[in-house]
């Protein structure tokens, strides 16, 4: 039973990296709260934990901070639906089809090349002030990552996958559903988190320059008011989006991945 | 009666060494129930020979007619058993055995009854839950044969589909196709490089040349069915297959000495 202390081995060694984690973030509070006590730098620019701290509970307290969190995850909600919705058709479609990959794929990894808070001075004129432009610059900041993802990931699927798709009388629309959908399942993870992340970005850098209620705009708001711990309380949050994202969403979906394809 | 017939089938490849003539001047036909071995070095064109008559590539020039119709593009009546089981490793054992049932809309209660029945034909009833990634390489082509039945070609073509396998396993197999061979005297054609198992499946081995791709010999195996590798007859009869292998694999070396020198 050689498997048994191997895995007894991982379960121990995940504990540790957790204590380990645990410490080093204490380490790193109490390293802040020293800094700010011994009043090197001024308080309105070097808040103490407690500050930020009081600034989180308040903004959880009167319901500005999750309002603000809501109203950035429906704003990225909806455009990074959009951005999947059709980067992984697209993907797919490229990685089929040679003309078009020829055309519209050396379009779209120009496109990638544009940072995506490009698009907004274009979004503003286009659509306005509106909730419209800042969907406008997520699709835009996500799109062709998801897209080139896709299409790299069906080039990479097996021939023998491919060879056995017509001899099973998967053809047509059939083929592109149950075997090429499939096939490139990973890659569609894969795509659809560096799509996220970038959809994030996106959003993040709209709301940084846009007067409207959102995550990003109290970042802002907190740098014009001066409100430090403001700042920082909402850098803190937008970390946890974040990570909690990545952790939940992603991680299991690269688990189903690693386990069913063997991969990833 | 030929179920397929081959008449002056030629495979040239572009490559950027120039053009490589894998095949020449091949005239074959397959008997309806026909268990046709194809032997030869590596090398000599047998893959293609059986992508051809697949439909996964198109002949250079001459004609291949399978059940009367011209080859066009890859069919579920000709289906194909690769080396790697190309099993669909998103779906279970039984998702993978009734795949192409589901593709032609068969309805689910006799994709059910089937897929039970020839589950149960290659001795894996208890796996028809269990991972692609979770099986054996030996069960992993169990199932591809499963597969294959499922779809209830006219024509086998299997691409050295056990040269993947240790010897035990490949024995147990050869029993399963057998059994599978026997009951439904499909049409089968075999690529192998494994003289003995050639001879210990085959009711005809060809054996091809490793040059220019031609098919240097026929050799008809009329032992009674349920052979063994180690029988005397078929361990006779690939001697004499392996024999002219022999000359043909130091004939084509030699000719390449003469090249270099």
């Amino acid at each position: 039973m050689p498997a048994e202390p191997e895995i007894a081995g991982k379960a121990a060694g995940k504990w540790r990296g957790r204590v380990a984690r645990v410490l080093f973030l204490l380490a790193l509070g109490i390293l802040w709260e020293s800094l700010s006590r011994a009043g090197v730098w001024n308080e309105l620019i070097f808040p103490a934990p407690g500050a930020v701290i009081r600034s989180l509970a308040d903004g959880i307290g009167d319901g500005s901070l999750p309002r603000a969190v809501g109203a950035s995850m429906v704003r990225l909600g909806i455009g990074y639906s959009i951005s999947l919705l059709i980067g992984i058709p697209a993907g797919m479609l490229l990685g089929r089809l040679r003309l078009l990959d020829d055309t519209v794929g050396s379009l779209a990894v120009g496109l990638q090349a544009l940072p995506s808070i490009c698009w907004l001075p274009l979004a503003v004129l286009w659509f306005g002030l509106s909730e419209s432009a800042m969907q406008f610059v997520i699709i835009m900041g996500s799109l062709m990552a998801i897209t080139l993802t896709v299409r790299d990931g069906v080039k990479t699927i097996p021939t023998l996958y491919l060879r056995a798709a017509p001899i099973l009388g998967a053809t047509g629309w059939r083929f592109y559903r149950y075997v090429l959908f499939p096939a490139s399942f990973p890659s569609v993870m894969t795509g659809a988190k560096l799509g996220w992340t970038f959809a994030w970005r996106s959003l993040m850098a709209a709301e940084l320059l846009y007067v409207t209620t959102g995550i990003g705009s109290t970042l802002m708001m907190g740098r014009e008011l001066h409100d430090m711990p403001l700042v920082i309380a909402a850098m803190i949050a937008i970390i946890v989006i974040g990570l909690i994202t990545d952790r939940l969403v992603f991680r299991l979906g690269e688990d189903f991945v690693h386990r069913r394809w063997g991969v990833g | 009666m030929a179920v397929v017939e081959l008449k002056k089938v030629a495979k040239v490849f572009a490559s950027q060494a120039g053009r490589l003539t894998v095949l020449v001047d091949i005239d074959l036909e397959v008997a309806d129930g026909e268990f046709l071995c194809v032997v030869g070095p590596s090398g000599c064109g047998k893959s293609t020979l059986l992508n051809l008559i697949a439909g996964f590539e198109r002949p250079s020039s001459g004609e291949i007619v399978v059940n009367g119709q011209p080859v066009t593009g890859p069919s579920p009546s000709r289906f194909v058993i690769f080396q790697e089981p190309a099993l669909f490793p998103w779906l279970n054992v039984y998702q993978n055995v009734v795949f192409g049932l589901r593709m032609a809309g068969v309805d689910p209660s006799e994709q059910q009854d089937k897929a039970h029945a020839l589950l149960k034909a290659v001795h894996l009833s208890k796996f028809a839950q269990a991972w692609v990634t979770e099986i054996s390489g030996g069960m992993k082509q169990r199932v591809a044969i499963a597969r294959a039945l499922a779809m209830d070609p006219d024509i086998l073509l299997m691409d050295e589909p056990f040269a993947a396998l240790d010897a035990q396993t490949r024995d147990m197999l050869h029993e399963v196709l057998e059994e599978v061979y026997q009951q439904t005297s499909k049409t089968i054609v075999f690529v192998t490089h494994n003289v003995r198992e050639a001879v210990r499946l085959g009711s005809r081995v060809i054996l091809m040349s490793g040059q220019e791709g031609r098919i240097i010999e026929q050799f008809p195996v009329h032992l009674p069915r349920n052979r063994y590798l180690e029988d005397v007859e078929v361990v006779t009869i690939a001697s004499r297959i392996r024999d002219k292998l022999r000359q043909e694999v130091l004939r084509s070396s030699g000719e390449e000495g003469e090249h270099a020198g």
